[in-house]
C-alpha cells in the first residue's frame, strides 16, 4: 500500500507540480535574459543574411573546425554519443512514448527494447566518462562549480533507476518505477535552476553568434 | 625634425621606459569594486546573458587559446578569464539571482587585481575562443568586458595608461605628434612620393599609425602610392591622422568614443566619403565594427581597410600589378582583427595570388589563425613578455611549417610583433607588409 501510494504520488501531484516548475522556470529564466535586451549594432553590415548566417550557426556549431577538431575530439566525439543515445532511450521507447502520448495527444513508432537499453547503457557510460573528466582535467576541475556536478547526477538518476526498473533490479518493479518517476521529477524540478537550461538557450546563442560574425562577413 | 626610421630595438627600448612615471590611481578597494560592477552592468544586456547562461563550462575554449596551449596553465583557459562577470551576473542581473546570490562569492578588490593579469597579460582579444565553443558563446566580448571593468576600477597595466593618456591630452603618442608627420610628409616628398596633407576637401581620408610612422614609414610611403596610382582624392590630416585607438586598447570605453567622435568630426568637416585604415587591425576593428555604435549614430563614410581598397581598385581597373616570376612563396598571417573579427580574409590572399605568389596556408588560417601574440597592447606589456613571446613561438612554428620564404601581413602591430619575437628566438623569417609589397608591384 505505502509503495502504491508513492507510486500514486510520483504520478500524480509529483509529476504535475514538477512539469509546472520546469515550464514555469524555464520561462522565468528566458524572459529574464531576454529582458536586459541590447541595443542594435549600428555599423554597416557587410553582409545580409541575418537569418541565413544565425541558423547557418546552429548546425555547423555541431562540427568543430579542422584547426580545432584534433584537441578536443574525446569531448566532441563523447558528446554526440551522450546526446544521441539519451535521446533514443528518451523518445523511442514504448512506455516512454505512452506518457508523451498522454500529454501531446499523438504517438510515434518506437524501438525494441535491446536497442533502448543498449542506448541507456551508452548513455550512462558517456555520462561517467565525462563526469570523471569534468574531475580530471585540470581546466574542468576548476571551472566547474558545484551545479555541473549535481546537473549531471540528478541525470544520471533517471538513467540508472530506468535501467533497474526495466531489468527489474534492486527492488520491487513498483517501487523501481516510482523511484524513476521521482527521478525524473527531481530533474524537472532542478533543470530551470541550473546548468541543464543549455538545453534552451543552445541554439539562440549559436544564432546570435551566427548573426554577429555574419554582419562582418564571417562565417561562424 | 628627423623623420628617419627607428629599429625595433629602438622601439623595445622605447615601450621599456613606458609607464615609468604614471602614479599608481589611489583609490579604496569599495570603489574599485564598485566601479567594476558599474562597467560591467553598462555592458552586460541580453546577448550576453544569453551567453553566461549558456555557458556549459565545457572548457573547450581553452583548446583555441594560444596562452593555454603554450602554458597549460589552466588559468588561462577563456572561460576562467570571465569568471568574475558570471559571478557578478549570478549574483546581480540573472533572473536566478535570488537563488544563486547566497551562494556565489561576490567580487573583491583582489580578485580584480588578480584577474588584471588573466585578461590584459594573457590575453590578446583575439577571438579564436570564439570560433572553438560548441554554445557559439561570444568569449571574447566576455573577457573584453572584465578588461572594461578593471580598467574601470583603476587598475590597468600603467604602460597602457600612459599611451591612452597622451592620445587624448597631447593627441599622439609614441611622440608622433602633427610636427613629426609633417617632417615624413616632406621626407617621402623629397624621394618622391607625394602625401597630399591637411587638404581642404577630399573623397577618401588615410589614416596612419604612430608604429608606422617611426617603424614602418614605408607602409606610408606605400600607402600614398596606392592611392596617387588609383587617381583618387585623397589626403591624410594632421589633427586626425592616428588609426589606433587607445581607449578600446584600456578597455576605456567613454575615451575609445571621444576619440572616434574627434574622427568623425574631422572627416565631416572636409567632406570625407571613405575613410582609408591602413595597416592595424585593431583600428580597423574599431573604426569599421565598433565606430558607428561609438558615435551612436551612423558613421557618415564608408570605412575600408587597405586590402579591400587594393582590392576594389584592382577590380574597376585603376591599378595593375606585375606578377612575380621568381614563384616565390608566401605564408600570409591574418591579423585577428582584421580576419576573424573584421571579414578581411579573401581579399590580401587574392592579392598576392594576383602578383604570382605561391601563396601558403598556415594549418590554422583565417577564422582559426593564430594571434601573433601581441595584440591588443599586449605588445606594449612589461609584464606580459614572456607570455607574448610563447604565444608568438606557436605562431612561428605554423608560419615555418609552410616552408614559406616570407611572411606577408596587413597589420603593423602583428609585423613588429612577429619581427621582436622572431629576434628574441634567432629567426631569419623575413616579415613584410602587405601594402608595401602592393606597391613595390604597381604596373606603369
Amino acid at each position: 500500500m505505502e509503495n502504491m501510494t508513492l507510486l500514486e504520488f510520483a504520478r500524480g501531484p509529483g509529476m504535475q507540480w514538477a512539469l509546472w516548475i520546469f515550464c514555469f522556470g524555464v520561462l522565468w529564466r528566458i524572459v529574464g535574459a531576454m529582458y536586459l535586451l541590447g541595443t542594435r549594432d549600428r555599423s554597416k553590415h557587410r553582409r545580409n543574411h541575418y537569418v541565413r548566417d544565425g541558423f547557418r550557426a546552429i548546425l555547423t556549431r555541431s562540427t568543430p573546425a579542422e584547426a580545432f577538431e584534433e584537441k578536443i575530439r574525446f569531448q566532441h566525439l563523447t558528446g554526440y554519443a551522450w546526446h544521441i543515445a539519451l535521446f533514443v532511450s528518451v523518445l523511442f521507447f514504448a512506455p516512454h512514448i505512452l506518457f508523451f502520448e498522454s500529454i501531446l495527444g499523438f504517438s510515434w513508432p518506437h524501438l525494441p527494447n535491446t536497442i533502448i537499453l543498449f542506448s541507456a547503457a551508452v548513455a550512462t557510460a558517456m555520462l561517467i566518462a565525462l563526469l570523471v573528466r569534468r574531475a580530471t582535467h585540470p581546466v574542468q576541475k576548476l571551472i566547474s562549480n558545484v551545479d555541473d556536478y549535481l546537473s549531471v547526477v540528478l541525470v544520471l538518476l533517471p538513467l540508472l533507476t530506468g535501467i533497474a526498473a526495466f531489468a527489474h533490479v534492486g527492488a520491487r518493479y513498483e517501487t523501481l518505477f516510482a523511484i524513476h518517476l521521482l527521478s525524473v521529477e527531481l530533474m524537472l524540478i532542478w533543470f530551470p535552476f541550473g546548468k541543464l537550461m543549455h538545453t534552451m538557450m543552445t541554439f539562440p546563442a549559436r544564432y546570435q553568434a551566427g548573426t554577429f560574425f555574419g554582419h562582418r562577413g564571417v562565417k561562424a | 625634425m628627423n623623420a628617419q626610421a627607428i629599429s625595433v630595438q629602438e622601439f623595445q627600448a622605447r615601450l621599456q621606459n613606458l609607464g615609468k612615471d604614471v602614479a599608481p590611481t589611489d583609490m579604496p578597494d569599495d570603489e574599485r569594486v564598485k566601479r567594476a560592477k558599474q562597467a560591467f552592468m553598462r555592458k552586460l544586456d541580453g546577448r550576453r546573458a544569453v551567453d553566461l547562461d549558456t555557458c556549459i563550462h565545457c572548457g573547450m575554449c581553452a583548446e583555441a587559446c594560444p596562452f593555454y596551449e603554450a602554458t597549460q596553465n589552466e588559468k588561462y583557459a577563456p572561460v576562467y578569464k570571465y569568471r568574475l562577470l558570471r559571478r557578478f551576473y549570478r549574483r546581480e542581473m540573472s533572473p536566478m539571482r535570488w537563488l544563486y546570490k547566497p551562494f556565489t562569492r561576490d567580487i573583491t578588490a583582489d580578485d580584480l587585481r588578480e584577474w588584471k593579469h588573466y585578461v590584459f597579460d594573457a590575453c590578446t582579444g583575439c577571438a579564436r575562443c570564439d570560433m572553438i565553443c560548441p554554445m557559439g558563446i561570444n568569449v571574447s566580448t566576455l573577457i573584453r568586458v572584465v578588461r572594461e571593468g578593471i580598467g574601470a576600477a583603476g587598475l590597468m597595466p600603467d604602460e597602457l595608461v600612459q599611451l591612452k593618456q597622451e592620445q587624448e591630452d597631447e593627441d599622439s603618442f609614441f611622440g608622433v605628434d602633427a610636427d613629426r608627420l609633417q617632417a615624413l610628409v616632406n621626407q617621402l616628398a623629397g624621394d618622391g612620393t607625394d602625401v597630399p596633407l591637411d587638404k581642404e576637401s577630399a573623397d577618401f581620408m588615410l589614416l596612419t599609425t604612430a608604429a608606422e610612422v617611426l617603424l614602418f614609414p614605408g607602409a606610408l610611403a606605400a600607402n600614398a602610392k596606392i592611392l596617387n596610382k588609383a587617381g583618387v582624392s585623397w589626403s591624410l590630416y594632421s589633427d586626425a591622422f592616428e588609426a589606433a585607438n587607445w581607449g578600446y586598447i584600456a578597455g576605456d570605453t567613454p575615451m575609445l568614443q571621444r576619440t572616434m567622435k574627434k574622427l568623425v568630426a574631422k572627416a565631416s568637416a572636409v567632406g570625407i566619403k571613405t575613410v582609408i585604415v591602413p595597416e592595424s587591425g585593431h583600428g580597423y576593428h574599431v573604426i569599421r565594427w565598433l565606430g558607428a555604435n561609438a558615435i551612436k549614430d551612423d558613421l557618415p563614410f564608408d570605412v575600408l581597410s587597405m586590402p579591400e581598397f587594393i582590392a576594389e581598385q584592382l577590380a574597376e581597373g585603376r591599378i595593375a600589378l606585375e606578377e612575380q616570376s621568381n614563384g616565390a612563396s608566401v605564408a600570409y598571417h591574418d591579423p585577428c582583427r582584421l580576419a576573424r573579427k573584421g571579414g578581411v580574409m579573401e581579399e590580401p590572399r587574392s592579392i598576392l595570388k594576383s602578383m604570382g605568389f605561391d601563396v601558403r596556408e598556415t594549418h590554422a588560417h583565417g577564422r582559426e589563425n593564430y594571434c601573433c601574440g601581441g595584440g591588443c597592447g599586449e605588445f606594449a606589456l612589461s609584464s606580459a613578455s614572456e607570455l607574448r613571446q610563447k604565444a608568438f613561438e606557436i605562431k612561428k612554428h605554423e608560419l615555418d611549417e609552410t616552408g614559406a620564404d616570407q611572411v606577408v601581413t596587413g597589420c603593423a602591430s602583428c609585423r613588429y610583433n612577429l619581427m621582436a619575437g622572431g629576434e628574441k628566438s634567432g629567426w631569419q623569417m623575413p616579415i613584410n607588409s602587405l601594402v608595401e609589397t602592393v606597391a613595390a608591384n604597381l604596373a606603369d
